[in-house]
C-alpha cells in the first residue's frame, strides 16, 4: 500500500477521485430520487461526441466534452419539458446519435485511437498534474451547488408541482441540476470512463438506499461507499493493471450487493 | 362595502398550447372561510383551474384573483394538496421531511430550516392526527395517511387558502369520510378557505358549503342539495337526472 501511495499519478488520481466520489455520491442521491439514471447514461455517452469534436477541432477534449455534454443535457431537458416527446425517448435519440458522432469523428483521426480506451473505461495514468486543479475545482463547485440547493432539489424531486407553487424556481434549478450532472460526468470521465461513469451516478445511492432508514443515512452510506469504491478501485487498478473505471464500478457493485443482502436481513 | 372573496374567477379561458380551450369562460367566486367543492367529469378543467389559481399556468384571458391579488402572489400563501406523491420504491424520506417541505417557500432559496420550522412541523402533524409518525418512511404509509401528511405539509406554510386536487382518489369510503371530516375541522378551527376538486359527490355533499359544477365553464353552482338535484349535473356526468321524467 505504501508503494501504491508513493506514485505521483496515484496521488493525483486519489485527490481527484475522492472529491469526485463525494460529488458523484450526492448527485446519485438526486439521480435515484428523480429517476434520472437513463439521462446519466445519455449524457455520459454524449461526452464521447464532445471528446471527438475536441480532437477534430484541435481544442481540449475535456473542454469540448464539457460544452457538448452540457448542451446535450439542456436540449434533452428542453425537449422533455415541452411534453410532446418523453424524456426517455429524447435520451434514446441523443444517446446513440452523439455516440455515433464520436465514433465517426474518431475514425477520421486514426492516431487518437490509443487514448480511446482510457476515455471509455478510465485510466489511472490519465490524470496529469495540470488536470488535478481543474477536476478538483469542478468537483468542488458541483458539490457546492448540490449542498446550497439541497432542499430545493429535494422538494422538486418529491413533488415538482407543489415546489413550483411554493415559489421554487423549478425550471432554472432543473437546468442547473442537468449542468451539474453533465459537468460531473465529464470530470469523472478520465478516472471512471464514459461507459462506466453512469453506473457511478446510481450505485452509491442505491447502496445507501438498501441499508439506510433515513435520507441522511442514505447520503452517508452513499458517500462512504463511493469513497471506498474510488480508493479501493484505484488500488486494485494499480495492483492488477485494470482499467480504473472497471475496478471502481466493480467494487461499488460489490458493496451494493453486500448492502442489499444486509438490508434484506434487517427487513429493509 | 363588499368583502373581497378568497377566489374570484371571471370569464377565464385557458388552452394548452394550440389545443382546444380547457376552460371556456369559467366564472365563480369562493367566499372567505367557506368549503367549496369543484366537481365535474374528467377533462372538465378542474385541475387546470387549480393550477391557474396556484400561479403555475397563465390564463389566456379573463380575471383571476386570490384574496384580491394575482395568482402566485407569495404574500397570500396557498396550501396545495395533490392527488398523490409518488416516491421511488423504498426511498427513505421521512414523514417529517415531507412536511418540512411546506416551509421551504417561506424560507427562501438556500436558507436551511431552523428549530422553529421543526416546531411548525410537529404542530401540524398533531393537527392532522399523525403525531408519533414523524420518523416513519412516507412511502410506507397507507394512502389515507399519506394524504394527511400532505395536508400537514400544506398547513406549515400557514396558508389562508387550501387547494386540494382530487385528494381522495383511490381511497376507500371510510378513509374518504375521515379525510373530509379532518378538512372540515381544519376549516372551522383555523378559518381556512377550502377549494377542493373531486368526483366524490357523496362525501362533498356532506361536508362542502357549496358545489361548483365545471365542464369547461361553470354549468351550475350553489348548495350541495341544489346542485346534486340539478339536470346540469346529470348532463355532465351522463346519468339520469333525479327529476328527469322525459
Amino acid at each position: 500500500m505504501t508503494d501504491f501511495l508513493a506514485y505521483g499519478f496515484v496521488q493525483r488520481a486519489l485527490i481527484t477521485g475522492v472529491l469526485l466520489g463525494v460529488s458523484c455520491a450526492v448527485l446519485a442521491f438526486f439521480v435515484v430520487l428523480r429517476r434520472m439514471a437513463f439521462i446519466g447514461v445519455g449524457i455520459s455517452h454524449a461526452a464521447l461526441g464532445g471528446v471527438a469534436l475536441g480532437v477534430v477541432l484541435g481544442i481540449s477534449p475535456m473542454l469540448a466534452a464539457t460544452v457538448f455534454s452540457v448542451g446535450v443535457a439542456w436540449v434533452i431537458g428542453w425537449i422533455a419539458a415541452r411534453g410532446r416527446i418523453s424524456e426517455d425517448t429524447a435520451i434514446g435519440v441523443f444517446f446513440p446519435t452523439t455516440m455515433a458522432l464520436g465514433v465517426a469523428l474518431i475514425s477520421l483521426s486514426p492516431t487518437y485511437r490509443q487514448d480511446l480506451m482510457g476515455y471509455l473505461f478510465g485510466n489511472i495514468l490519465a490524470i496529469r498534474p495540470s488536470d488535478v486543479w481543474v477536476l478538483a475545482s469542478l468537483a468542488t463547485v458541483s458539490l457546492g451547488i448540490l449542498t446550497l440547493f439541497f432542499k430545493e432539489f429535494l422538494f422538486l424531486g418529491v413533488d415538482e408541482e407543489a415546489a413550483r407553487a411554493a415559489g421554487i424556481p423549478a425550471e432554472a434549478l432543473r437546468y442547473l441540476l442537468l449542468t451539474v450532472l453533465a459537468v460531473t460526468v465529464v470530470a469523472s470521465m478520465k478516472l471512471v470512463g464514459i461507459v462506466l461513469v453512469s453506473a457511478f451516478l446510481v450505485i452509491p445511492a442505491a447502496t445507501g438506499q438498501a441499508v439506510a432508514s433515513s435520507t441522511h443515512g442514505m447520503l452517508t452510506v452513499a458517500i462512504v461507499s463511493s469513497l471506498v469504491s474510488v480508493v479501493g478501485g484505484l488500488w486494485l487498478s494499480w495492483l492488477w493493471n485494470l482499467p480504473s473505471g472497471a475496478s471502481i464500478v466493480l467494487l461499488a457493485a460489490t458493496l451494493f450487493f453486500l448492502a442489499f443482502l444486509a438490508g434484506r436481513r434487517r427487513g429493509r | 362595502m363588499s368583502i373581497t372573496p378568497a377566489v374570484l374567477v371571471r370569464d377565464l379561458v385557458f388552452a394548452y398550447d394550440r389545443d382546444e380551450a380547457v376552460l371556456r369562460g369559467a366564472t365563480f367566486t369562493v367566499q372567505v372561510g367557506s368549503f367549496t367543492a369543484l366537481i365535474g367529469p374528467n377533462g372538465a378543467g378542474k385541475s387546470t383551474l387549480l393550477r391557474v389559481l396556484l400561479g403555475l399556468l397563465r390564463p389566456g384571458s379573463g380575471v383571476v384573483q386570490v384574496f384580491g391579488g394575482p395568482p402566485g402572489d407569495r404574500s397570500r400563501p396557498i396550501g396545495y394538496v395533490p392527488q398523490r406523491v409518488r416516491l421511488p420504491a423504498g426511498f427513505p424520506l421521512s414523514v417529517a421531511e415531507v412536511v418540512l417541505m411546506g416551509r421551504y417557500g417561506k424560507l427562501g432559496l438556500m436558507h436551511s430550516p431552523k428549530d422553529a420550522d421543526r416546531v411548525h412541523v410537529a404542530e401540524a402533524l398533531v393537527r392532522v392526527g399523525m403525531d408519533g409518525k414523524a420518523n416513519r418512511r412516507f412511502g410506507e404509509l397507507s394512502g389515507g395517511q399519506q394524504q394527511r401528511v400532505l395536508i400537514a405539509r400544506a398547513l406549515v406554510g400557514e396558508p389562508l387558502l387550501l387547494l386540494l386536487d382530487e385528494p381522495t382518489a383511490g381511497l376507500d369510503p371510510a378513509v374518504r369520510a375521515r379525510f373530509y371530516a379532518l378538512v372540515c375541522d381544519l376549516q372551522n378551527s383555523h378559518g381556512l378557505t377550502v377549494l377542493c376538486a373531486s368526483h366524490d359527490l357523496e362525501a362533498l355533499s356532506e361536508h362542502a358549503d357549496r358545489l361548483v359544477l365545471l365542464d369547461g365553464d361553470v354549468r351550475t353552482e350553489g348548495p350541495p342539495s341544489v346542485v346534486l338535484e340539478s339536470s346540469a349535473l346529470a348532463r355532465c356526468y351522463e346519468f339520469p337526472a333525479p327529476h328527469d321524467h322525459t
